[in-house]
């Protein structure tokens, strides 16, 4: 407009002033010919400018990264549940010690109680406000809880589940997006008491913002205000520069302005508070109040105490300078001023404002390691969520994921193959070893732990889910499973040949399977075979079987690998993930109920409506009875056989089902095993498949004992399903006997499948033996 | 001390111990006119019962809620919570079997009722309703044999000593 009136004015003068055409007039058109270049650039300069700006926020604005929980605590009386798992969990929650316990949030340890201030959370099955109570804990059980509001005893409990990841697609540059429903009320007023009181009205820059900033200046003799807008913060953030220079500051001005022409406040404010630097980790910068709650407080920003938000909106001013763990004096002043303007513009009551000023800055010593926390697990619910949601969608739909990792068992898991991989090496073994680890609960088949790697914190190559390897002896007890399913020729008392063998291959090559021993032990019953893993007695018995049922019964537990119908199958040379073994061995802890592995049990919409529910379904196998006599078999490998060293690892008697496994020239080392409530599978080895001198029981084996040394358990489940029972057998003859016959060992048969003959000393009357109280009881453990 | 804790009453069934042994039916479902009514009923003389977790007890409670609300997918989730607790608990896994049965998914409520049989006291009122849910669920899947079998195992549920071997 200004100009414009200049040029008229130009013009009447000309026409006024004819005879001066000398300098004035050279003036006047070398002054034109500046406006016309002016114009001509700042008009394509403002729409470059524009869409420098609107790609930039238009580029951030819309995604919402996906929350992935850990599962939710139940709290009951009776729960296993030592103390120090408590307070794992708790910690994993972002609850912190304290001894106030005046803000949800916060928990009181005192002995071998604990008192917490639940947060209200909504979780996958509805919404539960905060609450505090108490829960005491004698010899790792809960024995009480309290409702300290009411006085009263509490039935059941929970707490809110660990955020173990936000699923987004600029993860590297560390963001934890949030939306401004979800930003703390106080964070959002209080950004704009301190940084830019008039945000609401003005359009962008704010004049009188600027003269007020430099009257405070000039006041005080150096810069104590700055008088640029949020928006025009943010513009500064997103074409982040040091230089000071008038240019800038102009590009600035004009991009806040155009940013307030297309975008209305609230989008500017959230796209502000995601963009803002508040920090420096390494080489990555902190950007956002999300990530920079997490950074220094270890807290998502919604669990935030009013003097830590007054921290971040300090560090605004100056992230490196105020640095709350560099410099704590400077950031504790600088809080404190931003208290005081809380206070000033009515956010919080002086006396409020005075009381967190007293507190310390509540600030972690060091940050947490950058990122999602348990990348394997994570790994496992994207495959889950593959199968059913577009991967753009996790990335940018801000879906809350509730999944079935447990905490406590997982840092376990973590700290078990790391310290496990540690003792191998001390004893000799490569030091490039390395490990996975499955832990599920057997009848949901939840995933409650996963471990890919022997360095848990390294997002890579999951070798929980993708690595393919031999099983070896793993495979054993399902040559077994399907001999005991053929009960008129075989129980666990049959005896097998276990004698050298050659067998003729499909290329024409002779095939003789050793012993791991390198001997041969005659005859064995199937009981032995199974539990010292003879190899020879194996193979007659798979050859006996057929190896086409092997391979249809790998599929029937769930499992579908593409398996060569050759005998070796019957040792393990079938190529299986640590994932898919779990898979099989859960079938048969399960007592034959096949549960798909679950990681995701519910997904919700960022509003918290349901999209989807993972409910709990089985699939009965056939011939369960069988599968229970097994299950007593594999308790025998623990007990007597391959195994045998686990009781004394573990320092525990309880009966635990278990099968070791080593492949071809020691590359791979496996151990299942299965109390009554988890089956956990863990695999070791080289990464290149070289030989590794590893075998079940002096690698794998350790580190499962590692984990379970830590976990409350308790014992198999031997009843026998319909269709099995339970016989006292003499254990040198193998013939039905009394129960207080010498030598008298219980074993369980399949219908119609123990021995028909008998001992001298088997009595009339033990034929009575499976009583009422036997059959609802079954086996009483010696 | 290696299986679940169970208890066993042998009792003359009073209605106020029924009452708290099951969801609070709905009216007028399948699952009530033909597997926990009939079920209660065979039952009169004989029950077996675990000892329940207060915290199951509330969670089976505020399932039955949800299920006579119709909100079968909430009692399912509230069930699912219970097994959490006590997986291996046959009144719970035969909760799951009921609700599936009103949801009409006839193959999850045979297969949770099988597993509630298979781990459960094989006798008195839990067993007869494992069986008659089989029965059910059976008969709605087309294997009518299989259907009046199951009727027939839920009637020797009431044995009170076990089929001889």
């Amino acid at each position: 407009m200004s100009k414009r009136r200049k040029k008229t004015a130009a013009k009447r003068k000309k026409t006024s002033k004819p005879v001066s055409r000398g300098w004035i007039g050279r003036f006047w058109r070398f002054g034109l010919l500046l406006v016309g270049v002016f114009l001509g650039l700042l008009v394509p300069w403002v729409i470059y400018l524009n869409y420098q700006v609107t790609t930039e926020f238009e580029g951030r604005k819309w995604d919402l990264p996906s929350h992935v929980f850990a599962r939710s605590l139940d709290l009951y009386p009776g729960a296993l549940l030592p103390v120090q798992d408590l307070e794992m969990e708790l910690k994993a929650s972002g609850y912190r010690s304290s001894n106030e316990l005046s803000r949800p949030g916060q928990y009181r340890k005192s002995g071998n109680s604990v008192e917490i201030f639940r947060r209200s959370f909504k979780f996958h099955d509805g919404e539960e406000g905060p609450g505090r109570f108490r829960v005491r804990i004698a010899g790792g059980k809960v024995t009480d809880i309290t409702d300290l509001a009411a006085g009263k005893p509490l039935d059941l409990a929970r707490i809110d589940p660990a955020e173990i990841a936000a699923i987004y697609p600029l993860q590297k540059e560390d963001r934890t997006l949030v939306k401004l429903v979800d930003v703390p009320q106080l964070l959002v007023t209080g950004l704009q008491a301190v940084e830019d009181r008039n945000f609401k009205h003005h359009p962008g820059i704010d004049l009188r913002g600027i003269l007020r900033a430099a009257f405070a200046n000039l006041k005080a003799g150096r810069a104590v205000q700055g008088g640029s807008t949020l928006s025009q913060q943010l513009v500064k953030n997103y074409f982040l520069t040091h230089d000071r220079t008038i240019a800038r500051k102009f590009n600035e001005a004009i991009m806040a302005l155009l940013l307030e022409l297309h975008y209305d406040k609230s989008n500017i404010l959230e796209a502000y508070i995601n963009e803002v630097f508040l920090g420096q980790q390494g080489a990555y910068a902190v950007h956002g109040f999300g990530q920079a709650s997490l950074f220094y407080f270890d807290q998502p920003l919604n669990r935030l105490e009013p003097n830590q938000i007054a921290l971040l909106i300090g560090l605004v001013k100056g992230a490196s300078y105020y640095n709350p763990r560099r410099h704590p004096e400077r950031a504790t002043a600088r809080r404190n001023q931003v208290l005081s303007a809380f206070s000033e513009t009515g956010l919080l009551t002086a006396q409020e404002a005075k009381k967190q000023a007293s507190l310390g800055l509540g600030i972690t010593a060091k940050p947490r390691s950058r990122g999602t926390r348990y990348h394997a697990f994570v790994d496992l619910v994207r495959r889950q969520l593959s199968q059913i949601y577009q991967e753009q969608d996790l990335k940018t739909e801000g879906l809350r994921i509730f999944t079935t990792l447990a905490p406590s068992v997982q840092e376990k898991t973590q700290a078990a193959v790391t310290e496990g991989l540690r003792q191998l090496e001390k004893r000799g073994l490569s030091p490039t070893l390395q490990a996975a680890m499955v832990v599920a609960d057997v009848s949901t088949g939840e995933v409650q732990a996963l471990v890919g790697d022997k360095n848990p914190d390294r997002a890579g190559f999951n070798r929980a889910i993708h690595a393919r390897r031999q099983i070896g002896s793993v495979i054993k007890p399902l040559v077994y499973l399907l001999a005991l399913e053929h009960s008129n020729d075989y129980s666990l008392v049959t005896e097998i040949e276990d004698e050298p063998l050659t067998l003729r291959q499909a290329d024409g090559s002779n095939w003789s399977p050793a012993n791991y021993d390198e001997k041969s032990h005659g005859g064995v019953t199937l009981l032995e075979a199974l539990t010292r893993s003879y190899n020879q007695a194996t193979v007659r018995l798979g050859l006996n079987i057929g190896i086409n049922n092997l391979v249809s019964r790998i599929e029937q537990l769930g499992v579908s690998a593409e398996v060569d119908a050759v005998p070796s199958v019957f040792l393990g040379a079938v190529e299986l993930t640590p994932l898919e073994v779990t898979q099989i061995y859960q079938s048969l802890a399960a007592g034959g109920f096949s549960v798909p592995l679950r990681s995701v049990i519910a997904v919700q919409t960022a509003e918290g409506n349901e999209l989807a529910r993972y409910p709990l379904r089985m699939v009965p196998q056939p011939r369960r009875e069988a599968i229970g006599v097994l299950n007593y078999a594999l308790t025998q490998v623990v007990e007597q056989g391959t195994a045998k060293a686990l009781p004394g690892l573990l320092g525990r008697t309880e009966s635990i089902a278990g099968k070791t496994g080593t492949t071809n020239d020691r590359r791979d080392s496996w151990f299942v095993g299965y109390t009554r409530n988890r089956v956990a599978v863990t695999w070791v080895g080289e990464d290149d498949n070289s030989p590794a001198r590893v075998t079940g029981s002096n690698a794998a084996m350790q580190l499962w004992a590692g984990l379970f040394r830590q976990l409350p358990f308790e014992p198999v489940d031997l009843r026998m399903p319909d269709g099995a029972y339970w016989r006292w057998v003499d254990s040198k003859s193998n013939l039905l006997t009394g129960k207080t016959c010498e030598g008298a060992v219980q074993i369980p048969f399949v219908e119609g499948s123990a021995p028909s003959r008998s001992t001298a000393c088997y009595s009339a009357q033990e034929k009575d033996e499976e009583s009422f109280w036997k059959k609802l009881f079954g086996k009483k453990k010696q | 001390m290696l299986f679940p804790v169970l208890l066993v009453t042998v009792l003359v069934l009073l209605s106020a111990c029924a009452a708290t042994s099951g969801p609070a039916p709905s009216q007028g479902s399948e699952v009530d006119s033909r597997v926990r009514a009939p079920a209660k009923e065979d039952s009169e003389g004989v029950q077996v019962f675990p000892l329940q977790n207060p915290a199951v007890k509330e969670l089976l409670a505020d399932a039955g809620s949800a299920e006579s609300a119709g909100n079968y997918n909430q009692a399912a989730t509230l069930l699912e919570r219970a097994l959490r607790i006590q997986p291996r608990d046959p009144e719970i896994l035969q909760s799951l079997a009921e609700v599936r049965l009103q949801m009409r998914d006839y193959s999850q409520a045979l297969n949770f009722a099988t597993r509630s049989y298979d781990i459960g006291p094989r006798v008195g009122e839990i067993c007869s309703r494992n069986w008659r849910t089989i029965s059910v669920s059976r008969e709605h899947l087309n294997d009518h044999a299989g259907s009046v079998e199951a009727e027939q195992k839920a009637k020797a549920c009431m044995n009170t000593k076990p089929r001889s071997l």
